[in-house]
């Protein structure tokens, strides 16, 4: 294989790569922090997708404007969300394992609503529209702008939020949340207002996502399912709360499955990456890169 | 008895992560011992406890029940050994009835053990630990000394040979305290018990008891006497303080 | 519990069910045949899942397993030896799924069992492509509908008549106590992980047999067809929201929601999935022992719950204190 081809299969991995990584860190901000498994996420990422292809298609504003509106109307969702039903769990569980199993009882109730709901509104076909198609080379590389865009976005968003944890006060907040909730709390975090706001952040990167991927694939309701797997996967391989964690594993399980497909054929590509996803969860529980 | 100690620890070890929480800790216990096990916080006590019952594989090591070795063994086997405990906080089983609750243990590891008449059934055990007028009453409802009690209770159903017992005077007054050492005293005079007893409450403890571990940062730096241990320079640096020389 | 009255009542409900071939319409038989399919995958999900609070979604893997073992040895096994291949190697998978996964805790096992169940749909794929050529089996020897009505109710009964036996049982009682507090339940000397496989292959081999007996209604079978997770999923649901560790709730949950099926599925099916996931989410919210364990209290307690959600409120607004 040439240079250039090597340079193609790689960068398209990445590519697939960073939306996978946006996504997993919108999951891990949520398991990590407050032990919500969200089976639902990549619903979230469908809708995201679904109001910027009505945005554009049917009232003409740009998919980039779109980002920031698609990244506050979900983080709202998430808000109500948490609100409306995270909230009454953690006062309603005796402990922290029975909060676990039905906070992932309950997302896979909002996977159900959420799906068939977009379903009903805007059918099962696929859609998609056109934006920046037109191919840019990079050295002998050939590749569609929309898809270097999405790279540069997902990998800006997910640099952005990594950086805001580490640097700002309310990001070291939630860090130390994650790390250790009482001591967090005894120095004075505030777990309630902290939450929501997390929960709602994590939903807002899956629909910032979703809006990214409206503008180079073609979408469907059921998009999302596939996401949240391969988002899950991705946690699993970086370790559960570990953020950087997640951006590695990402960029790297887009890699990973591009080659794969590349070399083997393209219908291997669940196989294989189910099969990892169950040896690192039976070999390292707690993820490839957590510290023991 | 075969002449093997009821239960031997040799140099168990506890690592987790780069934290060492056991260190090489050694110690053999014969049938009918009053043994007291005290040290600071994060001494490594309860940690201990789970690697003599099975519920932590200590990182070194090895464990010996009646010269059987038990070294990585799940708890379940410690238990069918004759090894029973309990825990710090109380972990009954909320929803099932007091009476429930110890049969549980008669079920399982208490089924095909001998024992004496006193652990023939609930109600005896019931009779034993004072619970007998809550029997029908669900475990949640009872307050937190008697679930103490029923924790004890629970253990006693698995018919042992040697009793774990994790702080099960803490949060009690002096009184309660008393009647609780008592309580273990019977419990090793009449069923024949090796009792070893982790406690807070070290005057009590050092009354009551015939010998004494003292653990600090995850070392055995003694075990003897009472009267031996308060003496011990190491100790008293360590723990206890001059105050406490007179107790013995 | 009362052992003879729950006898009673399964037994006066079989005879009912037996009933219905023969004087119902081919809809009434339809719908009695999902309902008494999923009253068997949600009663033997319960049996295990409810009681040790381990969260399977491995059902689809052994439902599939169950129908591809049936196509395949129907000819030569006949109808009941199909049918016990099917439960017999569902149990087995069970068995080494439940060997290198059970240790782990709640959700890792949940996500677990759904990993491998899609690694199986698509492992499966992948050799009917690579190996066959062909997707798919087409069964060419099937049984009359009666026989395999019949027999699904049969493996209701059975269903439900393990759960009866089981929860007298000691085994049911190490899973209890495996639900309540795992490691407490180790050191009063129960062996858990015999216990949580046994109990996990238990509910692999209903599973399997229901999807070998299910198989011969679609005379051809896919893995799209027979592993599709939402065969899984609706069990779980239809066991949560029943109440995954009663006895009755099960089954009451299968009858609602065949019903609704039926009644919603085809004209919209997609509200149909939303009232499902609604449900689940208000059950887990407001009712999380399912319905089986409403009772007049229930009532009065979410009248005093909205009661003082609203002088919250009212408070709240009164207040207005800046954040």
């Amino acid at each position: 294989m040439t240079a250039g081809a090597w340079l193609e299969l790689i960068a398209s991995g990445l590519i697939t790569g960073g939306v996978y990584a946006l996504v997993a860190l919108g999951l891990n901000l949520q398991y990590g922090l407050m032990r919500i498994l969200n089976i639902a996420h990549g619903e979230f990422l469908m809708v995201g997708a679904f109001l910027t292809w009505m945005a554009t298609t049917q009232f003409g504003i740009s998919p980039l404007l779109m980002i920031p509106v698609a990244f506050a109307l979900l983080m709202g969702a998430g808000l109500a969300v948490h609100r409306l039903v995270f909230r009454r769990l953690t006062r309603t569980s005796p402990n922290l394992d029975v909060f676990e199993a039905r906070g992932l009882m309950v997302s896979f109730g909002l996977m159900f609503l959420v799906q068939n709901f977009a379903q009903l509104l805007w059918g099962g076909d696929l859609r998609g529209y056109d934006f920046l198609t037109e191919p840019v080379a990079i050295g002998s590389a050939q590749f569609a702008a929309n898809k270097l865009l999405l790279l540069a976005l997902a990998l800006a968003f997910s640099a952005a939020l990594i950086v805001t944890l580490k640097k700002t006060l309310y990001g070291k907040g939630v860090r130390a949340l994650m790390q250790s909730p009482t001591g967090a709390q005894l120095v004075g975090i505030d777990t309630e207002r902290l939450h929501p706001l997390m929960f709602g952040v994590g939903l807002g990167l899956s629909g910032v996502a979703g809006c990214l991927l409206s503008m180079t694939y073609t979408i469907s309701p059921s998009m999302g399912e596939p996401y949240t797997v391969t988002a899950l996967i991705v946690i699993t391989l970086g370790g559960f709360g570990s953020m950087s964690g997640a951006l590695v594993g990402g960029l790297a399980l887009g890699v990973i499955e591009a080659v794969g497909m590349h070399f083997t054929s393209p219908s291997l590509k669940s196989l294989l990456s189910y099969g990892i996803f169950i040896a690192v969860l039976l070999w390292r529980p707690n993820g490839l890169f957590a510290r023991k | 008895m075969n002449g093997h100690p009821l239960l031997e620890a040799r140099g168990v070890t506890v690592r987790f992560g780069g934290l060492t929480a056991v260190d090489q800790v050694s110690a053999a216990f014969a049938p009918g011992e009053l043994v007291g096990i005290i040290g600071p916080n994060g001494a490594g006590k309860t940690t201990f406890f789970n690697a003599l019952s099975g519920v932590i594989e200590p990182s070194e090591g090895e464990l010996f029940a009646l010269g059987q070795r038990l070294t990585g063994a799940k708890p379940h086997r410690f238990a069918q050994q004759g090894i029973a405990r309990t825990f710090q906080t109380p972990r009954v089983f909320a929803e099932l009835s007091v009476a429930a609750n110890i049969d549980f243990g008669l079920q399982f590891a208490g089924r095909h053990r001998q024992a004496s008449w006193l652990l023939k059934d609930e109600t005896s055990i019931l009779n034993l630990i004072g619970l007998a007028a809550q029997a029908a009453l669900p475990a949640a409802a009872i307050t937190p000394s008697q679930q103490r009690l029923l924790e004890i209770g629970m253990a006693l159903a698995t018919r042992p040979k040697l009793l774990l017992l994790d702080e099960v005077a803490a949060g009690l007054t002096e009184s309660e305290i008393e009647s609780m050492a008592q309580l273990i005293r019977r419990l090793r005079d009449d069923l024949d018990l090796s009792v070893i007893w982790i406690e807070h409450a070290v005057t009590t403890l050092l009354r009551h008891v015939e010998r004494v571990l003292v653990l600090h940062q995850g070392r055995k730096i003694a075990d003897g006497t009472p009267a031996e241990v308060v003496r011990n320079a190491e100790v008293v640096e360590a723990y206890l303080g001059d105050e406490m020389v007179d107790v013995a | 519990m009362n052992t003879k009255r729950d006898l009673l009542v399964l037994f006066a409900l079989a005879g009912w069910a037996l009933a219905v071939p023969h004087y119902g319409s081919e809809f009434a038989v339809s719908m009695a045949l999902t309902c008494l399919m999923y009253a068997t995958l949600s009663s033997s999900w319960s049996l295990f899942c409810g009681s040790t609070r381990y969260l399977s979604l491995a059902t689809s893997a052994f439902f599939g397993i169950g129908a591809y073992c049936s196509a395949l040895s129907l000819e030569q096994l006949g109808w009941l030896g199909a049918i016990g291949l099917g439960a017999a190697i569902a149990a087995a998978v069970a068995v080494v799924m439940g060997a290198a996964v059970l240790h782990l805790r709640g959700t890792y096992f949940a996500v677990l069992t759904f990993g491998m169940t899609e690694l199986i749909r698509h492992a499966i794929t992948t050799w009917e492509k690579q190996v066959t050529g062909t997707v798919g089996r087409v069964l060419t020897v099937v049984p009359e509908r009666d026989t395999v009505y019949l027999t699904v109710l049969g493996l209701a009964v059975l269903a439900i008549l393990a759960s009866i036996l089981v929860r007298r049982s000691r085994f049911g009682l190490a899973m209890a106590g495996i639900g309540a507090d795992e490691q407490r339940a180790q050191t009063l000397g129960v062996n858990t992980r015999l216990v949580k496989i046994s109990g996990f292959a238990l509910t692999a081999a209903f599973a399997g047999a229901v999807g070998a007996a299910m198989s011969v209604r679609w005379t051809y079978i896919d893995p799209a067809t027979v592993f599709n997770p939402f065969i899984g999923f609706q069990t779980v649901l239809i066991a949560l929201i029943g109440g995954a560790a009663t006895l009755w709730g099960p089954l009451l949950a299968a009858v609602v929601f065949s019903l609704l099926a039926e009644t919603l599925r085809l004209q919209l099916p997609q509200l149909y999935m939303m009232t499902l996931g609604l449900l689940l989410i208000l059950s887990v919210l407001y009712l999380p022992g399912g319905l089986a364990s409403l009772r007049r209290e229930t009532f009065t307690m979410w009248r005093d719950d909205i009661r003082s959600g609203w002088r919250e409120l009212r408070a709240g607004k009164a207040k207005k204190v800046p954040a």
